[in-house]
């Protein structure tokens, strides 16, 4: 009994210090979301086809019943305009961009036809990727450092991936 | 003039549009080509997802009735081991600068559930998300401070971002400064 008493005496002060660091640890293992921005987020009908890099977020959105790709700088909190890119016709499917966020890579549905792009934004240009042999693209990915792109392809009742490296 | 020549002029428009084709695809973009083979037997192969650097690339494999994630060396194509193997299906891997964090979603009774793979340590993260909400894709920055999640929730789609500072170190490309560390000698 008394050396209960005595470990406690000792043990006692010690116990907020130990509530703080198990409630740092715990706050430590939760990943923190961004408010502001996944607030801002919110306000879109949907988002979907999540890509990060770097600062950038790329996804596709839906406002007044049409999917558009979109691009946020995540460390001034804004969206950039991509001229070029949202055409009122094209349904875009899948969305990556690169860590510098010139390169955006998109699948997109287009006068019946699926399509892989690369869009680059200092140009504000489209310009569709052949797909050889011939298959039918549906998800992209954009390497971080922009310079090859693999993407899932449809060939004869598979899918297969291809890998484009870009000059 | 081409019959002349001994071309008949289908043959002739042919021949042109194909060295069209071949000067205006090899000026436009470079090398395509298909993702190294999985060993014998087909399979769907799905969800790319290429490390900062190049040399990985993860994607998930439908075979045999399973969907496992896999992870390969560029471009050779071998296996690399993972710790992340069985809550299956595997669904929408994503990779860090060197490949050192693979993020993927992974099946745990009827939930799904983002987990985290660090190569260098070799441990499993496995990060508890918005409650009611079901992760369908990810995306990793490629220093692994921030993952995107797009969540379903009741019906609708929503993506929302995380910081993961507080729980990855950063993977940067080699030679990249870094900020800290003391005050210089």
């Amino acid at each position: 009994m008394n050396r209960a008493a005595a470990a406690w005496r000792i043990l006692a002060p010690l116990l907020p210090l130990a509530g703080l660091l198990l409630a740092g640890g715990c706050a430590g293992l939760q990943p923190v979301p961004l408010v502001a921005l996944n607030q801002a987020l919110e306000q879109e009908e949907s988002s979907r086809e999540p890509s990060l890099a770097g600062r950038w977020l790329a996804l596709i959105s839906a406002r007044q019943g049409r999917d558009r790709v979109q691009l946020v700088d995540l460390d001034r909190g804004v969206q950039l305009p991509l001229p070029g890119l949202n055409r009122p016709d094209a349904q875009p499917l899948s969305v990556s961009v690169d860590v510098s966020g010139e390169r955006l890579a998109v699948v997109r549905q287009l006068q019946g036809r699926t399509e892989l792009v690369l869009y680059q934004r200092s140009l504000g240009n489209a310009r569709p990727l052949p797909i050889t042999p011939a298959g039918v693209p549906r998800r992209v990915h954009l390497r971080a450092d922009g310079r090859q792109l693999a993407v899932e392809v449809s060939r004869n009742g598979l899918w297969q991936i291809d890998l484009i490296s870009l000059p | 003039m081409a019959a002349g020549l001994g071309f008949r002029p289908r043959s002739t428009a042919l021949l042109v549009s194909s060295l069209l084709a071949l000067m205006v695809g090899g000026c436009s973009l470079g090398r395509v080509r298909q993702a190294p083979g999985t060993g014998p037997g087909s399979g769907n192969r799905i969800d790319p997802a290429l490390s900062g650097d190049g040399r990985l690339l993860a994607s998930v494999l439908e075979r045999d009735g399973r969907a496992r994630l896999i992870l390969q060396d560029q471009p050779g194509g071998n296996l690399r081991p993972l710790r992340l193997r069985r809550r299956e299906p595997h669904q929408s891997p994503a990779l860090s600068w060197t490949g050192r964090y693979v993020a993927v979603l992974v099946q745990e009774g009827e939930r799904r559930r983002v987990v985290i793979e660090d190569r260098l340590r070799g441990r499993l993260l496995r990060l508890p998300l918005q409650a009611g909400s079901q992760p369908e894709r990810i995306s990793l920055a490629a220093d692994g401070s921030r993952l995107a999640v797009q969540m379903l929730r009741q019906g609708e789609r929503r993506v929302q971002v995380f910081d993961l500072s507080g729980l990855l170190e950063r993977d940067l490309p080699a030679g990249t400064a870094v900020q800290g560390g003391g005050p210089p000698p």
